[in-house]
């Protein structure tokens, strides 16, 4: 069955949003994005057009600003909710493998 | 030496890595593309380089815009930034390149692209393919009719209606797979990148599939032509030109529209509505206009060999009337004729020859006439034969105004008379007519004499018509 839109994000999008905590635009979404994971996550500029259109159509992020070709955005209430659910998400999937695999596994 | 040559584009829209394959190659070679549009691309001569090039979808972009959409432009800023440089669109394709090996590819995200080419191909690809795929079952009806019950004769009969349909067959069997064919890249790509993999190459299948549709298309189209003219039918491959020459205009014109209006700056909206617009007279003037000289004009009738001919009483006669008839009026009335008329015509396909003659007198010095006509069926397999004699059999109501005013029927007389395996006498409702329909092994004739012949006559009709063997058998 197909995965509910958003339902749970993927590394790009969870990144993308992170991102827009604070207003960017996708020029500096790309940087940042490779700077925060240190190059281990590369967002392609196909895939953060179509992210920033996703996400701006499902309400997540709104555009804030327009300068010639560059477009600025920022996360919104809904995109916020997304994130923190993300975050809880793979916060209990951290608790479940320490409850089963115990702490020595990470050592 | 040429600098710009042209590839007939067979990717599908979804095949990228196809595209990417292919025109990394074109550059190693020293052929960089310059214009994908349409199904010809262009490719001008460069340096040979090893240049990378990654294809993107945009479900926004549209050929019908002014220029480049604003998701466009912010497509290519965020590529530009990335060390990617567009090279060209193709309908939603974006195509990109680059030199440097270390760029960030375009596409990050499998599950992404995967639904991206779904959402382009939802909106130009399927409607279209499925547009084609009614079309070709709406223009080929009659045909798929005929080969969903295996009614021979009516799939064979003609060589129009055989070559429009068994290419409409071929399209149809064709946008039945390359759909399937997308339908099972999507489901099996969709799997890979569930389990961490990236989407899968379409594979060759469907380049190699289009390529044999033009084949088949110019093949069957030659040989329609060439049999045509075998047959004298020049009308008719005149009336395929001019009709393939409109076709093929009407195309240029709505493409210049298009482009016309793009470089006016129109709105995508204004754009489609005159393009459609242009579509819609064009068709009506050119392709309506045709059919109409058809029928209302002799441009595209066929000029028979009759020869030099005379005026008399209102009616054209012939000098010399052809020699090569089977069965003549005067041999079969015993009478002469001061002024006679005879044409004969081939008609059917090649797998159902059909000879018609037509002979038409004037009965002494007029104005009354008389006529003998007859058409003859070589058909050596039986099955063929029989598939005719079912079609001719049946019983064909004649209507006005969905009112059925008779029904012409063939009613099984005694053949002995008619020296036939079988015979068979036409009837309009209860009331016999003078039409027969005589069967030999390996021929029929449909025979039209102006009143019933008499015992002597029929033997006579039988002398001539019949097939040699039959008649060697029979005596």
């Amino acid at each position: 069955m197909a995965r509910e839109k958003f339902q749970t994000l993927t590394e790009p999008m969870f990144y993308t949003l992170l991102t827009l905590r604070e207003e960017c635009c996708g020029t500096d979404i790309m940087t940042r994005v490779s700077a925060l994971t240190h190059g281990r996550v590369d967002l392609g500029p196909g895939t953060l057009y179509n992210l920033l259109d996703s996400f701006q159509q499902a309400g997540m992020i709104r555009e804030t600003s327009v300068s010639g070709r560059k477009r600025s955005y920022l996360i919104t209430d809904k995109g916020r909710e997304t994130l923190r659910a993300e975050y809880l998400r793979l916060l209990a999937l951290t608790e479940d493998y320490k409850t089963c695999a115990g702490e020595e596994d990470l050592k | 030496m040429k600098n710009v040559t042209y590839r007939w584009n067979t990717f599908q829209l979804y095949d990228y890595r196809g595209v990417e394959e292919h025109l990394s190659a074109m550059a190693a070679q020293g052929w960089r593309l310059e214009k994908a549009s349409g199904s010809l691309w262009k490719y001008r001569r460069a340096e040979p380089a090893s240049l990378r090039y990654a294809v993107t979808y945009n479900a926004g972009a549209s050929r019908f815009e002014p220029g480049p959409t604003e998701g466009e432009q912010s497509l290519e800023e965020l590529c530009a930034a990335a060390g990617w440089e567009k090279v060209s669109g193709c309908s939603k394709m974006q195509i990109y390149s680059t030199e440097d090996p270390a760029a960030v590819p375009l596409e990050t995200d499998e599950a992404l692209r995967l639904e991206n080419i779904h959402r382009c191909m939802r909106k130009s690809f399927l409607p279209g393919n499925i547009a084609v795929l009614l079309l070709m079952l709406f223009i080929g009806r009659d045909f798929f009719l005929a080969l969903v019950t295996w009614d021979l004769y009516g799939m064979l009969k003609n060589n129009a209606l055989l070559t429009a349909g068994v290419l409409c067959l071929a399209e149809a069997a064709l946008q039945l797979c390359l759909l399937a064919g997308y339908f099972l890249w999507r489901r099996r790509s969709r799997r890979s990148v569930e389990e961490g993999g990236t989407c899968l190459p379409a594979g060759r299948w469907s380049r190699w599939a289009s390529l044999g549709m033009w084949v088949l298309l110019v093949l069957l189209v030659a040989a329609f032509l060439l049999s045509e003219l075998d047959r004298g039918h020049r009308g008719a491959v005149l009336y395929f030109a001019v009709y393939m020459a409109f076709f093929t205009l009407i195309n240029i014109l709505m493409r210049g529209t298009t482009a016309l209006l793009r470089k006016k700056g129109a709105s995508k909206t204004s754009n489609i509505a005159w393009t459609l617009a242009v579509d819609v007279v064009l068709c009506f003037t050119l392709i309506g206009g045709l059919i109409w000289s058809r029928y209302e004009t002799d441009w595209f009738s066929d000029e028979r060999p009759t020869g030099e001919t005379y005026e008399y009483r209102d009616q054209n006669w012939d000098v010399s009337p052809r020699q090569d008839f089977p069965l003549t009026l005067a041999e079969l009335t015993g009478e002469e004729y001061g002024h006679v008329r005879r044409e004969a015509e081939d008609l059917g396909s090649v797998f159902i020859p059909q000879r018609a003659y037509r002979e038409t007198a004037l009965l002494g010095d007029g104005p009354k006439v008389c006529g003998l006509g007859y058409t003859l069926w070589d058909l050596s397999s039986p099955a063929l034969q029989e598939s005719l004699l079912e079609d001719l059999l049946e019983d064909d109501p004649i209507k006005f105004r969905s009112m059925t005013l008779f029904t012409l029927r063939y009613v099984p007389e005694d053949p002995v008379p008619w020296g036939a395996e079988a015979a068979y006498r036409r009837y309009y409702d209860e009331d016999p007519g003078d039409s027969w329909l005589l069967v030999w092994p390996g021929r029929t004739a449909s025979v039209s004499p102006d009143a019933e012949p008499s015992d002597a006559q029929k033997a006579l009709i039988s002398a001539r018509l019949a097939p040699e063997d039959w008649k060697e058998e029979t005596t």
